[in-house]
């Protein structure tokens, strides 16, 4: 791979996926448009594709369970499960492929690509249109990170308790 | 299930102490000591960070006599870049489809709106 794209592929990363557009629309309309079933239905999913099931619970911990006929006949389902819900602004959710009975499975694609994704979307409305941003980074991710700070940060309250130790030491024998 | 690959790449990519290392061998391999250079870090430092990327399968260590280089592996970047570049497109095109239904959606209320009386 040529130094610019393994550079570039580096800096895209940097942790996380950021996708942004300007919808002409109010915050109201697009929030009710990412959380309404029968709205849902009739835009949800890439070109080509149709829309089989749009199933909301919308609650912390609940779902949107969709279903979806890509063009060469195969199903693909998907889950987001919503993990915070600010109406109109905020909607942070894990994502995963799925199948019709809301199982998560791999990716249909690739077994690589990520099986859940922490997505955030935000709203923000300015003279009447609205800024939605889509945040998303590999939720196993998160959590190997997480690991590997608990995992440093146990090493670091080791060598913290030898400088106490030494510490008390000291201060025993003054 | 096991951590797919691309999460435990993200992870890596995730410090930007390991993105400079990577972006510095890019330009060829080097040494540990010179992939320490730059940073206010003890080799000891350098090496954690080194271990998680090799763990990544991000950077190969040679098994030269006197030293042991550090080289760049690209295939998972690639496979990065890969996913970001799918991933962007299905926003993209859901984010038309939103457009296009918002549109059709309030130039139906218009026409609603200046049918009443």
């Amino acid at each position: 791979m040529p130094q610019s794209q393994s550079e570039a592929a580096i800096e895209s990363v940097a942790g996380e996926f950021v996708f942004t557009r300007v919808i002409d629309a109010s915050r109201e309309r697009v929030w009710q448009a990412f959380t309404e079933s029968e709205r849902l239905m009739q835009w949800w999913g890439p070109a080509g594709f149709t829309m089989l099931a749009a199933n909301v619970d919308l609650r912390p911990g609940g779902a949107f369970h969709y279903g979806m006929r890509a063009p060469d006949g195969s199903e693909v389902w998907g889950k987001w499960v919503y993990r915070e819900i600010v109406p109109p602004e905020r909607l942070t959710v894990i994502a995963s492929f799925s199948d019709e009975a809301a199982d998560i499975t791999r990716h249909p694609y690739s077994p690589d690509w990520p099986l859940e994704l922490l997505s955030t979307m935000t709203l923000i409305e300015h003279e009447g249109r609205t800024t939605v941003t889509v945040q998303a980074v590999p939720h196993s991710a998160t959590e190997i990170e997480r690991r590997t700070f608990e995992d440093a940060r146990d090493s670091m309250d080791e060598g913290y308790t030898g400088t106490l130790d030494k510490l008390a030491e000291y201060l025993a024998k003054v | 299930m096991s951590v797919d690959t691309l999460s435990t790449t993200f992870a890596a990519l995730a410090d930007p102490t390991r993105r400079a290392i990577l972006a510095r061998l890019t330009t060829g391999e080097a040494s540990v000591t010179e992939l320490a250079q730059p940073f206010d870090m003890t080799l000891p430092a350098v090496s954690k960070h080194l271990k998680v990327l090799e763990r990544a399968g991000l950077i190969t260590r040679g098994r030269e006599a006197q030293w042991r280089p550090c080289r760049l592996k690209a295939s998972p970047l690639k496979d990065v870049a890969d996913w970001v570049g799918h991933y962007r497109a299905f926003w993209e095109q859901s984010f038309d489809r939103l457009d296009q239904y918002l549109t059709e959606l309030q130039a139906k209320e218009h026409e609603h709106d200046s049918e009443s009386p």
